[in-house]
């Protein structure tokens, strides 16, 4: 292990999605202190590797980077990325943090980012960042936007030809690099740990990830995105353009035999988001949607889903029970039509997306703060008609998705509750 | 249509407790392998309880075609067991057809029916025990009344069944003559073959349900044929009737004994709900076995004579009186003739929809 970093600060932010960034902002412009921890290399959270946002479709990294660039410029913000919190001890009124900074085997304030490693380095891996889509490197940036810039090398798969090493102008590799304690004292916390996708595997009948055609939303986004893994929507198996494409929806929500009885609020907007993207990307496709019930409940929701009706989305009123494929991995859907005589019906597309819902990304319970998790793991509000921000822990705030699904401008807004309870709390400290 | 607003309720009575928790987005239907085009359920059968539509329900076929393999009641996302439901709509359905009103009296009052065969097993073991004259021929002629009161009884269940499933609805005395079509509805009955057109077959269910027809079936056989007279004869171990009854009390228990086992821990979707009369069922079943098993090597190991077999004896004729007159018609054995004539019936609808079906004309029908 590496010396023990300190750092003090006024507020601790865990996550550094949108609901991280946006309270992290909202607290250092009012003369706060800040330091940020995220687990991934880079900042900006899910919604960097978006592709648009509904209802507006504007791009989601021209709303994202510019935040991530503030954070990462603001004087009064530290940012911790690649990096764990371990936990976090109440004593008095300060909370003491213990965060290992995992080791990206590169000298961090040497690398000048030229990307000339990740150029030599020979081994490609699966990459993450494009849902498993695109290939990277073993030493490599995390994806062109990132934030740092600093490439992060994965041991595991290291072969240590020492090419990268050879090739850095600024002999910055650290093969040998450890793990390096910090510790952050600070007067609040604002947990902003966000959320997963319900796993491929939830649901059995739905093949258990292995059907190469039945995608996640997430790998939908890095296709639909402008700089994503294919540049085009194509799909996995074979690479063909999908003439055919249909969305399931529910597929991770308000399922009980799955244990997500709740709806995660986003999906049917999502999913409607990504059939009007891919109309307009595939426009001679059949693009479907088999729903329970739509849930346009946010201002403009209701217009955004018109229109894609009027653009010509089918939305078909069935819940898919069961997602087979044929030889030439066509999924096939299981469903009961119900307009009519009602009958089941197998249907065959060419592409599935499962629209997954919204779980706990970090059980926070874990760093014992006296905050309460619900039923299903959310953070739980000490009372939420009084503030959407406070939990039962003093000192202790929540923003975003950790209290439960929400979309992006439900979880801007209440970051910036957040930030204000957190502000308030620590002046009357 | 008329609407029965207590509808649900009433359903509910025979078990489906859960099933106002449905939300009604047809999973159950889609998952079932056995819902087809012509006959899809259970979905369309939840909403009609839920609506009152009470003669949907009463001339529904669609729950005798359910083999209750689970698949619905384990993926729904309301939890709302629709497989139970279909379990509930049979024993509604055999409540509806049944013209004594028996049946409805005791599904809905628990443990009723079983309080009752305990009290006729009593009595009727002390009647036996205490006829003076010659009871090998006694049991003889009621093993021979059996059947002519069985027959009574299921003749009016079918002619129930068929009047709700298909004169009323259709309006009108219609049934199919094809060959292809009766053929179908024997294969059914004998084989039971949609039980393996679940998904996931249950081997175990399927093994278990046949062991316990078979056994059933034979010990069916050789008390309405009168095979044993063990207080007259001596039966030899290995004689044809002795392997039979072997066979027959073996699978009775073994294949009762898994059930009841299964119902105990249940062990799967089907047999997590347990109505009183389903263990009435089950339990009454297993005595019938064991008790014959027992009679017949009484009287390969001591003879007619012994005293033990002449006990044993009666109480398995006063087993066999009680499940006849109180189980048999008013439980869910019966079903061993639905299944098939629900198949049967299913051709006449379909016939009936296509104009070719063959139609009695008489004043009243309508």
């Amino acid at each position: 292990m590496r010396e023990l970093e300190k750092i003090e600060v006024d507020t601790l932010v865990v996550g550094s999605g949108i609901a991280g960034l946006q309270s992290a902002l909202d607290l250092a412009d009012q003369g706060f202190s800040v330091a940020i921890v995220e687990k991934a290399p880079s900042i900006g959270g899910k919604m960097i590797s978006l592709s648009k946002v509904f209802p507006t479709l504007d791009c989601a990294s021209c709303i994202t980077t510019p935040r991530m660039a503030s954070v990462s410029h603001h004087p009064r913000i530290k940012t911790l990325t690649y990096s764990t919190v371990d936990a976090i001890k109440r004593e008095g009124k300060t909370f003491t943090a213990s965060v290992t900074r995992k080791p990206r085997y590169i000298d961090e304030k040497e690398c000048i980012s030229c990307k000339r490693c990740e150029e030599v380095c020979p081994v490609y891996l699966p990459d993450e960042y494009e849902q498993g889509l695109g290939a990277k490197k073993t030493i490599s940036i995390p994806f062109t936007n990132a934030i740092p810039q600093l490439p992060v090398m994965h041991p595991e798969h290291c072969i240590r030809c020492g090419a990268c090493a050879r090739a850095c102008p600024k002999d910055c590799i650290e093969f040998l690099q450890e793990p390096a304690p910090v510790e952050i004292k600070a007067k609040a916390v604002i947990l902003a740990t966000g959320y997963e996708t319900t796993p491929m595997t939830a649901k059995k009948q739905y093949g258990l990830g292995k059907l190469p055609n039945v995608i996640s939303p997430m790998a939908a986004e890095r296709l639909l995105a402008p700089h994503g893994p294919y540049g085009r929507v194509l799909r996995p198996s074979d690479g063909m353009v999908p003439g055919s494409i249909a969305y399931v929806q529910c597929a991770g929500s308000r399922d009980k035999s799955i244990g997500v009885p709740y709806c995660s609020r986003v999906c049917c907007m999502y999913a409607i988001k990504q059939a009007i993207l891919l109309s307009g990307s595939l426009p001679i496709a059949d693009i479907t949607i088999y729903y329970m019930d739509i849930r346009a409940f946010g201002k403009g929701y209701e217009q955004f889903y018109n229109n894609a009706r009027a653009m010509g989305i089918n939305f078909v009123k069935a819940k898919v029970a069961r997602i087979t494929e044929d030889g030439k991995h066509n999924p096939i859907l299981r469903i009961e039509r119900q307009e009519g005589d009602s009958a089941p019906a197998e249907l065959k597309h060419e592409l599935v997306v499962l629209s997954q819902g919204l779980v706990p990304g970090y059980d926070v319970s874990r760093l014992r703060l006296d905050t309460e998790n619900n039923e299903f793991g959310f953070v739980k509000l000490s009372d939420e008609t009084v503030s959407s921000a406070v939990t039962t822990g003093a000192g202790v705030f929540a923003a975003g998705v950790v209290k439960g699904p929400r979309d992006i401008p439900d979880s801007v807004v209440d970051a910036g509750s957040a930030a204000m309870e957190a502000a308030n709390y620590i002046r009357k400290l | 249509m008329k609407v029965n607003p207590e509808l649900i309720d009433e359903i509910k009575k025979y078990g489906a407790f859960d099933i106002s928790a449905c939300f009604n987005c047809g999973n159950c239907t889609a998952v079932c392998p056995l819902s087809k085009e012509d006959s899809s359920f259970p979905r369309k059968l939840i909403r009609a309880g839920h609506v009152g539509m009470e003669d949907k329900i009463s001339s529904a076929i669609e729950p005798w075609h359910c083999y209750y393999c689970g698949e619905c009641s384990a993926t729904c996302p309301r939890e709302a067991q629709p497989g139970e439901y279909m379990m509930a709509l049979r024993r509604y359905l055999i409540a509806k057809y049944d013209i004594t009103g028996l049946s409805k009296i005791f599904y809905k009052n628990g443990w009723l029916q079983t309080w009752l065969a305990l009290g006729m097993l009593a009595a009727f073991y002390w009647l036996y025990s205490s006829y003076t004259g010659d009871f090998g021929a006694l049991a003889g002629k009621i093993e021979l009344a059996f059947p002519v009161y069985v027959t009574i009884a299921l003749g009016g269940y079918v002619l129930n069944m068929y009047r709700y499933a298909i004169v009323k609805p259709l309006g009108g005395i219609k049934a199919s003559l094809k060959p292809a079509h009766i053929y179908e509805t024997l294969v059914h009955g004998f084989t039971q073959k949609n039980f393996n057109g679940c998904e996931e077959t249950d081997w175990t269910r399927w093994i278990a349900h046949l062991l316990v027809m078979s056994g059933y079936v034979l010990t069916l056989l050789i008390s309405n044929l009168h095979l044993l007279s063990p207080l007259d004869k001596h039966y030899g171990a290995f004689g044809p009737v002795s392997l039979l009854v072997w066979y027959a009390g073996l699978a009775i228990l073994v294949g009762g004994g898994i059930m009841s086992l299964r119902r105990m821990f249940k062990s799967a979707e089907s047999s997590k709900f347990s109505h009183p009369s389903d263990w009435l069922f089950v339990v009454t079943m297993f005595l019938i076995g064991a008790s014959l098993l027992f009679t017949h090597y009484l009287n390969v190991a001591y003879g007619p004579q012994d005293p033990l077999l002449a006990k044993v004896y009666r109480l398995n004729i006063a087993i066999e009186t009680v499940w006849i007159l109180l189980i048999v018609p008013f439980t869910k054995w019966i079903h061993i003739f639905f299944r098939p004539l629900a198949v049967y019936f299913q051709h006449v609808k379909k016939e009936a929809e296509a104009g070719t079906a063959f139609t009695l004309n008489i004043g009243a029908a309508k």
